[in-house]
């Protein structure tokens, strides 16, 4: 069961028309409810007539039939009953409830028993406004009838006339306490201080008023109080030391009575108490105030007030810095998260400026050792070329020197062949010789034509010679090649990691894309690549920096195909010249694809969409390659669905727009 | 009966480099090349038709489509090859892939790119005779190309031979 709990007191529904009658009910048995009711009307004269029940169901019933009564107050009598029974009092007055006119009206239990286990739902919803013990002595209860019936205007009717003449302006029942301490609690606490130091003085005469400048310190922290000081006039702060430096805990005005909390403990102060202002105070050493309870037993009540006053102000002001500490935790706590969440963010970019710096090392070691590497491998080249012509000489002055020269020259030019057609070439030679070690050995001769193997076979020197001759011409072949291929990797490396500087007029892009895939080689080595290259008029750009560019997205795009390839893997490259300034390379892959949640921050720099650690020139690379673009004045655009992932790049033909330098 | 040596290489360089540095054991074993995965199949069909033993594969790491790694797991569950000593060949292996090759291989050595032509020939005499201690095959006919120290004793003990 929920219902919302609407606490009283505001102008609604159930408070009926302001001008309507008021009308309190009786909620009792006859004739008990008629005695209750002369009573309670005697209080009530003025304000509202009083109307009997027999039980909470007729009352509802009356409420329904006069919809223009207002009732301010329900005196209900308790009957015998447990907790949930139909006639305990919550049962009761959550029946009364049910109607609107009833729900605001003040609730008056007059009970005769002497416990009550059934009302916790009513107290918890504040629908019980107090509870008199009956029979009571007479007038108590028109006294408690007419007391509610005016707090209940004093909220509900506050325009009212009657209310007026009732409550004070204040919004306070003009009825006044009578108790000394009741009343006193009511002043203002300079007042109550006033009427303190009157009192006193009545029995010890006038008391001197002193006038401290402010800094006077009037109480010491950690030393016995055994007097207070009445502040007249002026503020007075209370510090307390501690650890993180002095707390200002409170901070008085005119009217305080300082060092009452020590005194009531007899105990060393807890504050340092100083004035802030010019003070005039009345000192009272504990004996004089001890003497001037004693006499005037009246002072015990103002006494009582301005200790309460003070206690009640300091506990509010106590209070207050708890919630103010609880707040200021929690604002502490986000600021703490911040911190922690804008560390990480630097660790990250400390990582990534490693990762960079790197690259860049990396770079430059390339393009070292890429010089360094050009001279022994144009020595290589070329040696292969003189050694490959003076063996050509030599063997020109060998008795058999036809024969050498020409298989040499075979061996040495011979055109690739797959294994499977070399094994198809050498199975005929051994079908012809019958002899498969010798079938070998002049295959691995060269010599395929049957009718000269076996005249060679017939000639042991013969197929010495040819034997060497054709290690020597294959062993030049392959020199050549690999130097070939060195020489090529070399170049490669050393455009790849050309120093920054001013942008290069007449690039050729395709050569760049080139020298990237071939450095790339051993990583694209199981992906196809198939080539779409467009006509392109010669960049004006940073080559090094577009060939770090490319890297980076091939490697994007090679990962995208993922490992494992069982299914060969095909990376698609086509360039074309959309109009006369422009150059576009779009790289495509087959790929998994890119999540469309993640897409639009595969720019971000330390995004990344591969798990685990920072890998060398990862994670930046798509951060990167933005950069690069947009330093050349270009645009690069990502598109990808499964199965398809389609980066764009874009270039101004006419290079950088302004020759700005492009920090990587 | 022949000991066959299987060289998976697809640089044709590389290949005759290392056929030229073995060409010590071409009049006693059968030295076959392939320069692809289906290639190698065939010559090992080949081998297996005429009879002969397929007694160490050479295989180079990158393949064309695939690598030396997952070439040799393939082979270790070929029953034609079950005693097949294995050697990786390899100018870049990562660890990973080394692990692999060793749990679920059996890979048995590993030579490194650039090769010396001695340890090479040494390594392939050693795996020779590993194979033929190994899969209990008459080590006489093949003592040209064995390590005749280990090799020998063998053929002692085996009376029945």
């Amino acid at each position: 069961m929920t219902e919302v709990f609407h606490r009283g007191g505001h102008e609604g529904t159930g408070a009926g028309d302001p001008r309507a009658p008021l009308c309190v009910l009786v909620v009792a048995p006859e004739p008990l409810a008629s005695s209750i009711a002369e009573e309670v009307a005697r209080g009530l004269t003025d304000i509202a007539e009083v109307v009997c029940a027999d039980n909470v169901a007729a009352a509802c019933a009356q409420s329904s039939a006069h919809p223009d009564r207002v009732v301010p107050l329900v005196l209900m009598t308790a009957s015998p009953a447990s907790p949930g029974s139909p006639d305990s009092i919550d049962t009761r007055i959550a029946t009364l409830d049910a109607r609107p006119v009833l729900r605001r009206a003040r609730v008056l239990l007059l009970t005769d028993r002497a416990f009550h286990d059934d009302l916790s739902l009513s107290v918890d919803r504040h629908r019980l406004h107090a509870v008199i013990r009956i029979p009571c002595s007479p007038g108590v209860l028109a006294w408690h009838a007419r007391a509610q019936a005016v707090r209940w205007l004093s909220a509900h009717r506050r325009t009212d006339p009657r209310t007026r003449a009732l409550v004070a302006t204040d919004g306070r029942p003009v009825a006044q306490p009578e108790s000394d301490l009741l009343r006193l609690l009511e002043l203002e606490t300079q007042e109550v201080a006033t009427q303190l130091l009157a009192g006193i003085e009545r029995v010890l005469g006038p008391r001197p008023r002193l006038l401290l400048p402010p800094g006077t310190h009037l109480i010491h922290e950690g030393v016995d109080v055994d007097a207070v000081l009445v502040v007249l006039r002026g503020r007075v702060a209370l510090d307390h030391a501690s650890a993180a430096g002095d707390l200002r805990l409170h901070h008085d005005s005119t009217g305080s009575v300082v060092g009452l909390l020590s005194l009531a403990q007899q105990q060393r102060a807890f504050f340092t108490a100083r004035a802030t202002t010019e003070v005039e105070v009345v000192h009272l050493s504990f004996e004089q105030l001890d003497r001037a309870l004693a006499v005037d037993a009246s002072l015990g009540a103002a006494m009582a007030a301005v200790s309460i006053r003070a206690l009640a102000k300091r506990l509010r002001r106590a209070d207050q810095l708890q919630v103010e500490k609880t707040q200021l935790n929690q604002v502490l706590e986000g600021e703490r998260r911040q911190l922690s969440d804008a560390l990480h963010q630097l660790e990250q970019a400390r990582l990534d400026l490693v990762e960079q710096a790197r690259y860049a090392t990396l770079g430059e070691m390339a393009a070292g050792i890429a010089h360094e590497l050009n001279n022994p491998v144009a020595a290589m080249l070329r040696a292969t070329t003189y050694v490959g012509e003076d063996l050509e000489r030599v063997l020109a002055s060998h008795p058999q020197g036809r024969l050498a020269s020409e298989i040499f020259t075979a061996e040495r030019d011979r055109a690739p062949r797959t294994t499977r057609e070399e094994r198809a070439a050498r199975r005929r030679l051994e079908a012809v010789l019958g002899d498969v070690a010798l079938a070998q050995r002049l295959f691995d001769a060269g010599i395929e034509d049957p009718d000269r193997a076996s005249a060679l076979a017939a000639d042991p020197p013969s197929l010495d010679l040819a034997e060497a001759v054709a290690g020597i011409g294959s062993a030049v072949r392959n020199l050549e090649v690999a130097s070939r291929r060195m020489c090529e990797l070399v170049t490669s490396l050393r455009a790849y990691a050309r120093p920054k500087g001013e942008p290069v007029s007449g690039v050729d892009l395709h050569a760049g894309l080139e020298d990237t895939l071939r450095l790339m080689a051993y990583r694209l080595r199981d992906v196809e690549i198939e080539r779409r290259y467009g006509d392109l008029p010669p960049l004006r750009c940073h080559p090094g920096e577009l060939e770090q560019l490319w890297t980076n997205l091939l490697v994007n795009a090679r990962d995208a195909l993922g490992d494992g390839s069982k299914d060969h893997g095909r990376i698609t490259l086509i360039t074309d010249a959309p109009d006369a300034t422009r150059v576009r390379v779009q790289i495509l892959d087959k790929g998994r694809g890119i999540d469309p949640e993640i897409l639009p921050r595969v720019f971000e720099p330390r995004f990344t969409t591969k798990q685990g650690a920072v890998r060398y020139g990862l994670g930046l690379g798509l951060a990167i390659a933005r950069r690069i673009v947009d330093a050349h004045g270009g645009s690069i655009e990502l598109r990808s669905r499964p199965g398809c992932t389609r980066v764009t790049v874009m270039l101004p033909v006419a290079g950088p727009p302004d020759d700005e330098d492009i920090e990587t | 009966m022949k000991l066959a040596l299987l060289i998976l290489e697809d640089e044709r360089p590389v290949r005759e480099a290392l056929r030229r540095d073995l060409s010590t054991f071409a009049r006693h074993v059968r030295i076959e090349e392939a320069e692809d995965v289906p290639t190698a199949l065939e010559v090992i069909e080949e081998i297996d038709a005429a009879g002969d033993r397929l007694a160490l594969v050479m295989a180079d790491h990158r393949l064309p489509g695939t690598t030396g790694v997952d070439f040799l797991i393939g082979l270790a569950a070929d029953a034609r090859a079950v005693a097949t000593r294995k050697v990786l060949v390899t100018g870049q292996a990562d660890q990973d892939d080394t692990i692999r090759a060793i749990n679920e291989a059996g890979l048995d050595r590993y030579v490194a790119k650039p090769w010396q032509a001695d340890a090479l020939r040494n390594l392939v005499r050693d795996q020779l005779t590993e194979f033929v201690l190994a899969a209990g095959v008459d080590p006489l006919p093949h003592l040209a190309v064995l390590d005749t120290e280990r090799a020998l004793p063998i053929v002692g003990e085996r009376g029945d031979l």
